[in-house]
């Protein structure tokens, strides 16, 4: 019956399109006042501890260093290094799209803007080379969202928090299929493009792929910076973002010189705005997940669940519309936040890896990004194609489709993402 | 006002320039620390960085809090608006105002709990104890673990930056019943992108 009626009452209050932030925390507020015998202060203390994690604070730093390298000329350096080495294979602008976006959404932490980079460059490119628009609208509009899943990754962070699951186990297992499903993307860029006979470029020779390389790799080592740092011990996770947000910095200013030491205040305040909203859900949600705990819902849930002889396959797949169909409505961070803490304990008690469980809702995120009605890189890819976004949805469904096949890939094959954090000793 | 908006926009600059300082100092300190270098080495050993973290996360709550009453200014926070953008504009109205009204409601309850909690967690005593006043049973109220500072100065951000919030609230809706407009945060500004995105757009 209680939760019934939260649930209710955070649909209501989110339906009306109050922040999403703002009707989490007045659901609790109405519980709190009316149902509960919790003692308010217990719960006005989280909105004190509920963001006193080291952990947490890795959202921030990730997020300034991410910003340091959002600009034109950082993306303009990928794009190059990835045609020079893709460019001449069948559809070589799309091929090179797909992994400008995975290098640059990776460094950048941010799909949208990986879209409006990389497409407003490549785009025009591949419209005057005699692609047709749309292919190229679904390369970059897909591909942009492969940043969330190969680190370091926010959302990643996010369900870290959630459910105190290790970043550093995170982080690696996101790699492979990061790795897999940007060779997904481009498989199918590939695919079209040979079947229409789209344009190749001219091949580029070793000096030049070298030259394009040594160009982009300032940027690219922020990875290294971040994974080997995490890796080895040197830093931990929030440790490792401050250290990343450090170097972008010397990089953006000093090596690239993109922006002048002028920029930095500007690159602060809006690294601080975005991270302040975010911890800002983060606080309400953890008062809600405080409530969902004390009435043990997930307990309720996974004893349902059990009770009606669910097991592992049925969970996951109900998971999976679950999170699509929210994906639907809702930003990812949200999402993450309020649907973690309750599924969480109940696949951990269905004995799927944690870890696993995390790549597993983080590659919905991702497919989340890219369809109607509220796709986030489909808005962003409409506003710079000028396409609507029924053309737009017609122009990804390719990529779509075979994100939606990799996530049941990645849902039913754990060591996909599990073995590489396995094998490094992470966890 | 335009003091208090440089001032916010001041103030969360200098934390999050602040901490990422801090933990890159502090992460410096521990290497170098360990290198054999005599006279150096001593004198970095001798210097106790060990508050690092709180204070790194003491300035990231501030940002975090005031951060927040910014983001409503620049309408970073956002809610599930696809049900309501397709109603008329008149009952979109409606319900815009509605959240923003909702929003400031409960930014001020935050406010006001947030203060008595504070008062309660030594501000009380601190205060009493300024005027020299007789104390009594007044809770003293704990110090962080690190840096000992008092919990009630350290806590205070969340009743100040909610009231801040929830004034940042009032003003946006007071300004969307005058004009009808909504700060909007645009998730995709990317720079140094001017001449691509003109070419993209004619394309």
């Amino acid at each position: 019956m209680n939760t019934a009626v939260i649930f209710g009452v955070l649909l209501v209050l989110m339906i009306t399109g109050m922040p999403i932030s703002i009707s989490l925390g007045l659901t609790v507020l109405t519980f709190l006042y009316t149902m509960t015998q919790v003692p308010i202060e217990s719960v006005a203390m989280k909105l004190f501890t509920g963001i006193e994690k080291f952990e947490i604070m890795a959202i921030p730093f990730f997020l300034l260093a991410g910003n340091f390298l959002t600009s034109g000329g950082v993306a303009r350096r990928m794009i190059r290094f990835a045609v020079t080495m893709v460019g001449h294979w069948p559809g070589g602008l799309g091929l090179a799209g797909v992994m400008a976006c995975a290098m640059f959404a990776a460094i950048s932490g941010s799909s949208p803007a990986c879209v409006v980079a990389v497409g407003s460059i490549l785009l025009p490119a591949m419209i005057k080379q005699g692609y047709p628009p749309r292919f190229g609208a679904g390369v970059i509009t897909t591909s942009g969202a492969l940043g969330i899943l190969i680190p370091p990754s926010i959302c990643m962070v996010m369900f870290a928090v959630a459910t105190n699951t290790s970043i550093g186990a995170l982080f690696m297992a996101g790699v492979i299929p990061g790795l897999a499903l940007a060779l997904t993307l481009g498989g199918v860029t590939w695919w079209r493009a040979k079947k229409n006979g789209y344009p190749r470029s001219p091949k580029a020779s070793w000096a030049e792929r070298l030259h394009a390389f040594r160009e982009s790799f300032w940027g690219l080592f922020l990875i290294v910076v971040v994974m080997g740092g995490i890796y080895t011990g040197v830093f931990t996770p929030t440790e490792a973002a401050a250290m990343s947000a450090i170097y972008a910095f010397i990089v953006a200013v000093f090596v690239y010189k993109d922006m002048g030491v002028k920029d930095v205040r500007r690159v602060l305040l809006s690294s601080a705005n975005m991270s302040a909203m975010l911890l800002y859900i983060i606080t309400n949600a953890v008062m809600f997940s405080f409530i969902l705990t004390n009435e043990q819902i997930p307990q309720a849930l996974s004893n349902w669940l059990l009770a009606n002889g669910f097991g592992v396959i049925a969970f996951l797949m109900a998971v999976n519309i679950v999170l699509l169909l929210a994906g639907n409505f809702m930003e990812p961070a949200s999402i993450v936040l309020i649907f973690a803490p309750i599924l969480f304990p109940v696949a951990v008690k269905l004995g799927i890896n944690p870890v696993h469980f995390g790549i597993i809702m983080v590659v919905n995120m991702e497919v989340g990004m890219c369809h109607p009605p509220v796709g986030l890189n489909l808005y962003v890819a409409s506003g710079i194609t000028k396409m609507g976004i029924t053309e737009l949805t017609v122009a990804v469904w390719p990529w779509l489709l075979s994100m939606l096949a990799f996530l049941v890939l990645v849902t039913y094959w754990p060591g996909l993402s599990i073995w590489l954090p396995r094998t490094m000793g992470l966890m | 006002m335009k003091f208090l908006d440089e001032f916010e926009e001041w103030f969360i600059t200098s934390l999050m320039a602040g901490a990422t300082i801090v933990i890159f100092l502090a992460v410096i300190h521990r290497y170098l620390s360990a290198l054999p270098i005599p006279g150096l080495q001593n004198w970095l050993v001798s210097l106790d960085v060990s508050w690092a973290q709180e204070l790194c996360i003491i300035m990231f709550v501030w940002m975090a809090k005031f951060g927040a009453a910014y983001g409503v200014r620049t309408g970073i926070h956002v809610g599930v608006d696809v049900l309501i953008n397709r109603l008329e504009a008149k009952n979109r109205a409606r319900f815009v105002l509605f959240g923003l009204l909702a929003g400031a409601s409960f930014t001020g309850i935050v406010a006001a709990l947030g203060a008595e909690f504070v008062w309660n967690a030594g501000a009380h005593h601190a205060a009493l104890q300024a005027f020299g006043m007789p104390l009594g049973d007044i809770p003293e109220g704990g110090t962080t673990p690190d840096l000992e500072w008092p919990k009630w100065i350290v806590y205070s951000a969340v009743p100040l930056g909610s009231s801040l919030m929830c004034f940042r609230f009032l003003q946006v809706a007071l300004n969307f019943v005058r004009s009808g407009e909504l700060p909007h945060h645009d998730h995709s500004h990317v720079d140094g992108l001017d001449d691509d995105a003109a070419s993209g757009a004619k394309a």
